[in-house]
């Protein structure tokens, strides 16, 4: 079997609740910095879950038209922003002479209407809680066709590649808290394929509105600790009771290793390997022994070509909630054996929330900074252990250490598993 | 590398207004029979356009048997259920897996994948929240407080969009690689070409395309949009003016030719190759030098390693919108010059499937290649001056051969090319 291609990562984008770019992202993340407060976006005040992870003072990029914004909700606007600041920092981006040479891959949010959109049609065809469609053809319905382009599952994809003139392979994926995994997985595979030469891939989602809010509320998902919003999101600890809703995007650009070195580009991490699997058990339960992210892991490490003790870095899904960080711990047990001692593991949504479509992206970019800086970022606010959870947490404050393979868990409603593997650019690649 | 094994489809299923499997479905075509129906979903005499194409008269049971189930998820996901069980259930793979042992079923199960091209109602998803909305009359301290009293609590698992995938996973056991494509119109198209370029991870997978798009705000969108027709889709028509809604779902189920030998499946046809481009255009407009649309066809021919002149025939995306047809004219003339096999879109049957429609059409395209029909679209009156020559017909042709190219087009500037033939062991080597 000849080797795999190898890709590298060469730009990274970040818009979060805790940075608008990515070295505040980083600084925050690392210093266990919380972007968790009472949710300012709508009044939170009746609702049981009053906080969450918002991004704050959030601009525009510049050099993104009036008229193209107009077509992009809050969601797509942190994707536009994470992506240009992802291909600025790869110093490459698609041109006239490039742009079929470029794919795109996108983890979209499920959310495409907002409350406002929402609210017009309950009251022009609703207002006694029944629907009647003929109030929609009441003249002055504002039938918007700019909001029903926002409204498209892949109109964020479209507006991404006619920004950025990239007009190969594209692709839009959506399977809950995976869908960012699974965006780069796919990338990865589709380069590796040779239907890309190079791949701006990410995810991004907001689902910090009235709807998006009242979903995780109905399911009891979140953590209503909301007069301790800092520390609301302690995964692993045996004491939490739920994540924080959080949005955001995040954009990787890869290229083919040669290309990169080539000319010359800063490598972050190569992106080694993806895995991913169904747990086919419940809509929303985890199994309790990590059956289905177990087989997540295995295939990504086996995707890499890493062995299981190569695996310095864990980030973990880690969402905060008791059964999934059970059951992730469960899994990394058992794949990883007496290694899961000695690997140290993180959740990043300690400090930023769950960004849900875009998690999977923000967290691979989290893994390509703590490869590159040496960095394992702390897991925050954990104070009592859980047996169950019997893991080796980055605790107190981040750990500087060489990290040599990383890998990034992404565990979505829906039970799709996603596993992505990271290894340090020195480190002999052995395909 | 290990060379590519031959990719094979041995279960097919597929739900639209035509019909509850291909069979049906392909005799309504060949009996020139279109289900393009006046809406019945809501009262639409008094809409703009009163037609669509509406899966009508068929219980949900019939559709998905577990009732339990019917409460949990939408429309859309019924029919991408249906159609995957039903491929499933064809292509006999469960039996295989009957026979195996504990050790064996797992391994099994891990290394079955599923792929699922989802659309999805993008509106009705969120009327459940109008009566709570009514309560709580603008007040929003209100709705959140009588929020758990009133809404139903799984209100947001009802409506992911990759419930179909979650749910042919514990129906079915799939467990392995996957991926729910939310890709508007070529989504389930590549659920097809991602399930077929996964065969190093996976031995066998499903891909599903699925929509339910008949929704008052869409079809009243799409209306002004100038992209719906009020009676029939005319695809290169001169008078053509638009598409219709339809709604169903299609899967395949695929895995390599020597695993359905050695189990003594009835191969139903081959997978050849995928392209798949975006004209960067946005999510309305279409190139008008049908750039997209010849790249993905190029690059599908260079996947299969085939030369236009093998293509034997055409399932053409044909929405019968007036920019697509044409750009899509444009395209086949670049890549074929004047040499063009066969043409036939189906849309004039069972309107635009959106993402299920790749997946339906090319169902279709491998019952036309085994019965060496390319069918009539009866309501083409005549054939666009600007477009001719084009060798689509009002009356049936016949196939130059035995490979078949699927177009499917889709918001977004999205553009992809798929390559199938019948059966190989039944057709000539070359």
């Amino acid at each position: 079997m000849t080797p795999r291609r190898r890709i590298a990562i060469t730009g990274i984008g970040m818009v979060t609740p805790v940075g608008n770019d990515t070295p505040t992202t980083w600084r925050n993340l690392t210093a266990g910095h919380s972007g968790i407060a009472e949710i300012t976006g709508f009044d939170v005040g009746g609702f049981p879950a009053r906080i969450g992870a918002e991004v704050k003072d959030f601009r525009d990029s510049p050099t993104i038209h009036p008229r193209l914004l107009k077509f992009a909700s809050r969601a797509h606007r942190f994707a536009l922003a994470a992506a240009e600041e992802a291909l600025t920092d790869a110093g490459i981006r698609p041109g006239p002479d490039t742009a079929h040479d470029w794919g795109c891959s996108v983890g979209a949010g499920m959310m495409v209407v907002t409350f406002n959109e929402l609210e017009a049609v309950h009251d022009f065809c609703a207002s006694d809680g029944g629907f009647r469609p003929e109030g929609l053809l009441n003249g002055n319905f504002p039938a918007d066709p700019i909001a029903f382009c926002r409204s498209q599952t892949n109109a964020g994809l479209a507006l991404l590649t006619r920004h950025f003139r990239i007009s190969g392979y594209a692709s839009a994926v959506h399977t809950a808290c995976a869908s960012g995994g699974q965006a780069l997985g796919t990338a990865l595979k589709v380069m590796r394929r040779g239907h890309a030469r190079f791949m701006l891939a990410g995810g991004y989602d907001s689902m910090l509105n009235p709807i998006g809010l009242s979903g995780f509320c109905l399911l009891g998902a979140l953590s209503t600790d909301n007069d301790t919003p800092e520390r609301a999101s302690r995964p692993f600890d045996a004491t939490r009771n739920g994540f924080v809703l959080g949005e955001g995007a995040g954009f990787l650009v890869l290229e083919d290793w040669k290309d990169a070195t080539d000319r010359g580009a800063r490598i972050y991490a190569e992106f080694a390997g993806d895995g991913n699997s169904l747990s086919s058990y419940r809509i929303t339960d985890s199994h309790p022994s990590g059956d289905g992210p177990i087989q997540a892991m295995r295939q990504s490490l086996a995707n890499a070509g890493l062995a299981p003790d190569e695996v310095d870095y864990v980030n973990a899904h880690g969402t905060s909630t008791l059964m999934n960080d059970r059951s992730e711990c469960a899994a990394l047990r058992a794949v990883m054996g007496a290694h899961t001692d000695r690997a140290a593991v993180s959740s990043t949504k300690s400090c930023m929330g769950h960004l849900i479509a875009a998690a999977g992206a923000v967290e691979a970019a989290a893994c390509a900074l703590a490869i590159h800086h040496g960095i394992a970022p702390v897991n925050a606010n954990f104070a009592k252990a859980d047996p169950d959870c019997a893991v080796n947490l980055v605790l107190e404050r981040s750990k500087p250490m060489h990290i040599r393979a990383a890998i990034s868990n992404s565990l979505g409603f829906g039970g799709s598993n996603s596993c992505l593997a990271f290894r340090h650019p020195a480190e002999a690649h052995t395909p | 590398m290990n060379a590519t094994p031959r990719i094979v489809f041995t279960g097919i299923g597929a739900v639209c207004a035509a019909g509850l499997d291909v069979e049906s479905i392909w005799s309504a075509i060949q009996a020139r029979r279109s289900a393009i129906a006046a809406i019945r979903q809501w009262d639409a005499s008094d809409w703009p356009v009163e037609v669509a194409a509406e899966v009508s008269g068929v219980d949900n049971r019939t559709l998905v048997e577990d009732r339990k189930l019917h409460k949990t998820i939408s429309r859309t996901d019924l029919f991408g259920l249906y159609a995957a069980g039903a491929a499933i259930r064809q292509s006999g793979v469960l039996t295989l897996r009957q026979t195996l042992d504990d050790v064996a079923a797992a391994q099994f199960n891990d290394r079955s994948a599923a792929f699922v091209g989802s659309g999805g109602g993008a509106y009705e998803s969120n009327y459940e929240f109008f009566p709570l909305m009514t309560a709580a009359g603008g007040d929003l301290r209100r709705f959140g407080r009588e929020l758990c009293d009133t809404v139903n609590p799984m209100w947001l698992l009802k409506h992911l969009p990759n419930n179909v995938l979650c749910h042919v996973g514990i129906r079915h056991g799939f467990k392995g690689t996957n991926a729910c494509i939310t890709n508007h119109c070529v989504g389930g198209a590549m659920a097809v070409a991602e399930a077929a370029n996964r065969w190093a991870e996976a031995d066998r997978a499903v891909a599903v395309g699925h929509d339910a798009p008949i929704e008052p705000e869409t079809v009243l969108h799409f209306h002004r949009l100038g992209l719906l027709a009020h009676d029939s889709v005319r695809p290169f028509d001169e008078s053509r003016s638009g598409t219709v809604l339809g709604e169903g779902a299609g899967a395949v189920l695929l895995e390599t030719e020597s695993d359905a030998r050695k189990r003594g499946a009835v191969v139903l046809g081959e997978f050849l190759g995928s392209g798949c481009v975006t004209e960067s255009t946005g999510v309305l407009d279409v190139r008008s030098d049908g750039d997209g649309l010849s790249r993905a066809i190029e690059l599908a021919m260079t996947d299969a390693e085939l030369s236009p002149r093998s293509v034997g025939m055409i399932v053409a995306h044909g929405n019968g919108t007036r920019a697509s047809d044409a750009s899509e004219a444009i395209a086949l003339r670049r890549v074929f010059g004047a040499d063009l096999p066969p043409i036939t879109a189906f849309k004039w049957s069972f309107g635009h499937l959106i993402a299920a429609s790749g997946v339906v059409d090319l169902s279709l395209a491998l019952t036309c290649l085994r019965q060496q029909v390319v069918p009539g679209v009866p309501a083409l009156r005549k054939v666009d001056p600007d477009l001719a020559p084009l060798p689509v017909s009002a009356n049936a042709q016949k196939p130059r051969g035995d490979r078949a190219l699927v177009l499917c087009r889709g918001f977004g500037g999205m553009n992809v090319a798929l390559l199938v033939r019948a059966d190989p062991d039944s057709m000539p080597v070359e």
